[in-house]
C-alpha cells in the first residue's frame, strides 16, 4: 500500500522528517561503513545550520552578507577557548558561542545597517576579513595559525557523545532546532515584515515598521545561530584554525542558499547538503571535484535562476504544511 | 637614529606606491565593469592570475623582451575578459527595460555566476600548473637592485611605476578621446539612453571587459616578476584589495579608485613600521569599514539613486 505523503497530518509529517533525520540517515551512514560517512554527515549538518541562518538575513531580509563565516569562526573560537581554558561543558559553551557571535553581530550591525545593497555587502566582507585577520594574528589569545588543539569532545550531563555518532546526533539536534526557529520566524507576521524590508525598506518604514531595528534583530539572530554552529564544529572536530573561517567559506554558504533558492528554507537545507555531499560523492574523480562543484553552481544559476526550490513554492509548501494555522481568510501566518 | 628611520620610511612609501599602483590597475577593471553593469565581477582576480601564468609560459617558452611580454599578456587578458563576459555575464543579462536593469535577483545571479566561473578557472589552473609556486627564470625577474643614496630600489619598482602611469594615462585618453571610450561612458551613464542613440551595448560591454581585463592581466605578470612567485591562488588578495579601493573611491569613479588604491598601498606598507606584517591586512578592511560608515558614498562618489 502506498502512503500518500500529502494526506498525512502536518504533525505526522514533521515527525516523519525528524525520524528521517535521527533514524534513517544515521542508519544509512552506518551501513555505508561508519566513521567517515558520519564525519561528512556532521559537516553537512553544520553547514545546513549555517545556510539556514544566512537564509534568514540574506534570503528573507534581503541583506547580502559576505562575512558569515566570520561569525561562525567567532562562535567556534568562543566555544573552544571556554572549553579548553575554563573547562566549560558543551551545554554552556553552546549558548556562550551564540551570545558572543550575536553580540558581535549587533556591534557590527549598529553602524552598518544604514548602508544599502552592495555597500552593506562590502561592509560585511570587510568585517568577515577583519575577524579572520584577528583570529590569525592575535596569537596570545587565539594561538594564531597553530589553531586550538584537543578541544574536549561533547559530553552532556554525564552522557558521553564523543564518537562520530554522538557528534552526529548533537549536530542534528542543533540543525533541527535552528531550522525550527527560522521556520517559525520566517513564516509569521515577523517574517512578512522582513520580506517587506527586502522588497522596499522605505515603503515598509512608511507602513510603520522600524527597518533598522528589524534588520539588526534579524542579523543578530542569524549570527547567534552561526555562532552555535561554530560551537558544534569546534567540539566535533576537536581542532580549529583560522583557515576554516575565510572568505571562501562565506561564499560557500552563500552559494548554498543561492543554489537552493534565496528565501526558501527547504532550499537552503537542500543546497547545503548538496554542496557538502557532492564533492564527497565525486571523490572518485579526484582533483576535478572542485571544478565539478563550480560547474554545478554555474549551471544551476543559469538554468534554475530561482534555485532548486524557489521561495514561492517553499512558502506554498509551508502554508499547506501549517494547515489550520494558515487557513484563516487573511492567510498571513502566526501572529 | 632619526636619519636611518627616515630613509626606511621613504623606502616603505616607495614600496607602498608600487603596491598601490598594482591595486589601482586591478581596481580599474573592477570599476569599469561595475560602472557599466552595476555588478561586481568576482572573476577579476582570476584574470590577474591568468595574466601571470600567460606571462610565465611566454618567458619560459620564448624569452621575449619585457615589453613584448607585457603586450602579449594584455592581449591574453583581453581575450580572457571577452570569454568571461560571454560565459558568465551575457547569458544572464537582460537589458530590455527599466525593471530588469534594477532587478536585485538579476544582479545577484550575475555576481554568483562570475563567482562560479572564478572557482572553475582557479581550480583548472591549480590542476594544470600544480598548486605550489612556480620558479621563474632568474633573468626575467624584476629584482635588480638600484641604490639611490640611502634608498634601495629594484628595477621592478621603476617598471611598475612607469607601466602603470602609461596604462592609466592611456586609459584616460581612451575614455575621453575615442569613440569606444565615449560609448563606454554613455553606457555606464544610462544603458537605455545609450541604446536609444544607437550604441551597440553588447559591443561596448565586451570592449569594457577587454580593457579592464587587459589591465588586470598586466598587473598580474608585473607583480609575478617583481615578487618572484606565481601561483594559482595569487589573484585573491589583490582582488579583494582592489575591490576595497573601488568601494572607497565611490564604486564608479576611476580617479577615486586610483587614489584610494595608492592610499591603501602606502598605508599598508608604512604600517609594517609599527605593526607585525600579519596585521597589515587589517588596515585595508578597517579603512573600508570606516569609509563606509562615515562616507557611505565612498570618498569620491556621487550620490546614487536608491534602487
Amino acid at each position: 500500500m502506498v502512503v500518500n505523503v500529502s494526506n498525512l497530518s502536518p504533525r505526522l509529517r514533521q515527525l516523519g522528517l525528524v525520524a528521517v533525520l535521527f533514524g534513517a540517515i544515521p542508519a544509512g551512514l552506518a551501513l555505508m561503513g561508519g566513521g567517515y560517512p558520519f564525519q561528512v554527515g556532521i559537516t553537512a549538518l553544520i553547514f545546513v545550520t549555517l545556510a539556514v541562518s544566512l537564509n534568514l538575513v540574506t534570503g528573507t531580509a534581503g541583506l547580502l552578507s559576505l562575512g558569515h563565516a566570520g561569525f561562525f569562526g567567532v562562535g567556534a573560537y568562543a566555544a573552544a577557548l571556554a572549553a579548553t581554558k575554563l573547562h566549560w561543558p558543551f551545554l554552556l559553551t553552546l549558548p556562550l558561542a551564540g551570545i558572543v557571535a550575536a553580540a558581535l553581530g549587533v556591534i557590527v550591525a549598529l553602524p552598518t545597517m544604514r548602508l544599502i545593497s552592495i555597500y552593506f555587502a562590502v561592509a560585511t566582507l570587510g568585517v568577515g576579513e577583519m575577524i579572520h585577520v584577528s583570529l590569525l594574528n592575535w596569537v596570545s589569545f587565539t594561538r594564531g595559525p597553530m589553531g586550538i588543539r584537543s578541544i574536549p569532545p561533547i559530553e552532556i550531563l554525564g552522557l558521553d557523545l564523543s564518537g562520530v555518532i554522538g557528534g552526529y546526533y548533537v549536530a542534528a539536534t542543533v540543525a533541527a532546532l535552528a531550522i525550527f526557529a527560522v521556520h517559525r520566524l520566517t513564516h509569521s507576521y515577523y517574517g512578512n515584515a522582513l520580506r517587506s524590508l527586502r522588497e522596499d525598506d522605505q515603503c515598509s518604514a512608511a507602513m510603520g515598521l522600524n527597518p533598522v531595528r528589524l534588520k539588526i534583530e534579524a542579523f543578530a539572530v542569524s549570527c547567534a545561530i552561526a555562532g552555535m554552529a561554530g560551537a558544534v564544529y569546534a567540539h566535533t572536530a576537536s581542532f580549529i584554525s583560522p583557515d576554516s573561517f575565510r572568505f571562501e567559506e562565506s561564499i560557500l554558504i552563500l552559494a548554498m542558499i543561492v543554489v537552493g533558492g534565496l528565501g526558501s528554507l527547504p532550499g537552503a537545507v537542500i543546497g547545503a547538503v548538496l554542496l557538502i555531499v557532492l564533492p564527497e560523492v565525486l571523490r572518485g574523480i579526484g582533483d576535478f571535484r572542485m571544478i565539478a562543484v563550480g560547474v554545478f553552481m554555474f549551471l544551476s544559476i543559469l538554468f534554475l535562476p530561482k534555485g532548486l526550490l524557489g521561495e514561492a513554492s517553499a512558502i506554498g509548501l509551508a502554508r499547506r504544511q501549517l494547515g489550520a494555522a494558515w487557513r484563516g481568510d487573511i492567510g498571513a501566518g502566526w501572529k | 637614529m632619526p636619519d636611518i628611520f627616515d630613509a626606511y620610511f621613504a623606502q616603505q612609501v616607495i614600496n607602498g606606491i608600487s603596491l598601490g599602483l598594482v591595486y589601482a590597475l586591478v581596481a580599474i577593471g573592477f570599476t569599469l565593469i561595475f560602472g557599466i553593469l552595476n555588478v561586481v565581477n568576482f572573476a577579476h582576480g582570476e584574470i590577474y592570475t591568468v595574466g601571470a601564468f600567460a606571462g610565465l609560459l611566454l618567458i619560459v617558452g620564448a624569452a621575449p623582451p619585457l615589453l613584448a611580454v607585457v603586450l602579449l599578456v594584455m592581449a591574453v587578458g583581453a581575450a580572457a575578459g571577452v570569454g568571461l563576459e560571454r560565459l558568465a555575464f551575457r547569458p544572464i543579462r537582460r537589458f530590455s527595460d527599466e525593471a530588469s536593469l534594477k532587478s536585485r535577483a538579476m544582479r545577484e545571479a550575475t555576481l554568483l555566476s562570475s563567482l562560479a566561473v572564478s572557482i572553475v578557472a582557479r581550480e583548472v589552473m591549480a590542476h594544470v600548473f600544480g598548486g605550489e609556486m612556480r620558479i621563474i627564470p632568474q633573468a626575467a625577474l624584476l629584482q635588480d637592485v638600484i641604490t639611490l643614496g640611502p634608498l634601495t630600489l629594484t628595477n621592478g619598482n621603476l617598471i611598475i611605476f612607469g607601466a602603470s602611469v602609461v596604462m592609466l594615462g592611456g586609459l584616460q585618453f581612451m575614455l575621453y578621446r575615442t569613440r569606444v571610450g565615449l560609448s563606454i561612458r554613455a553606457v555606464s551613464n544610462n544603458v537605455l539612453g545609450a541604446r536609444h542613440v544607437g550604441i551597440d551595448t553588447n559591443r561596448t560591454i565586451v570592449a569594457t571587459f577587454a580593457i579592464g581585463s587587459s589591465l588586470g592581466a598586466a598587473a598580474g605578470i608585473l607583480v609575478g616578476l617583481y615578487d618572484g612567485n606565481i601561483y594559482p591562488y595569487m589573484g585573491f588578495a589583490p582582488g579583494i584589495k582592489a575591490f576595497v579601493a573601488m568601494v572607497m573611491g565611490g564604486l564608479s569613479s576611476i580617479p577615486g579608485a586610483v587614489i584610494c588604491a595608492l592610499l591603501l598601498g602606502v598605508s599598508e606598507s608604512v604600517a609594517t613600521d609599527f605593526l607585525s606584517s600579519g596585521w597589515k591586512d587589517l588596515i585595508a578592511y578597517g579603512l573600508l569599514v570606516v569609509t563606509l560608515i562615515f562616507f557611505p558614498q565612498g570618498l569620491f562618489g556621487h550620490g546614487r539613486e536608491r534602487v
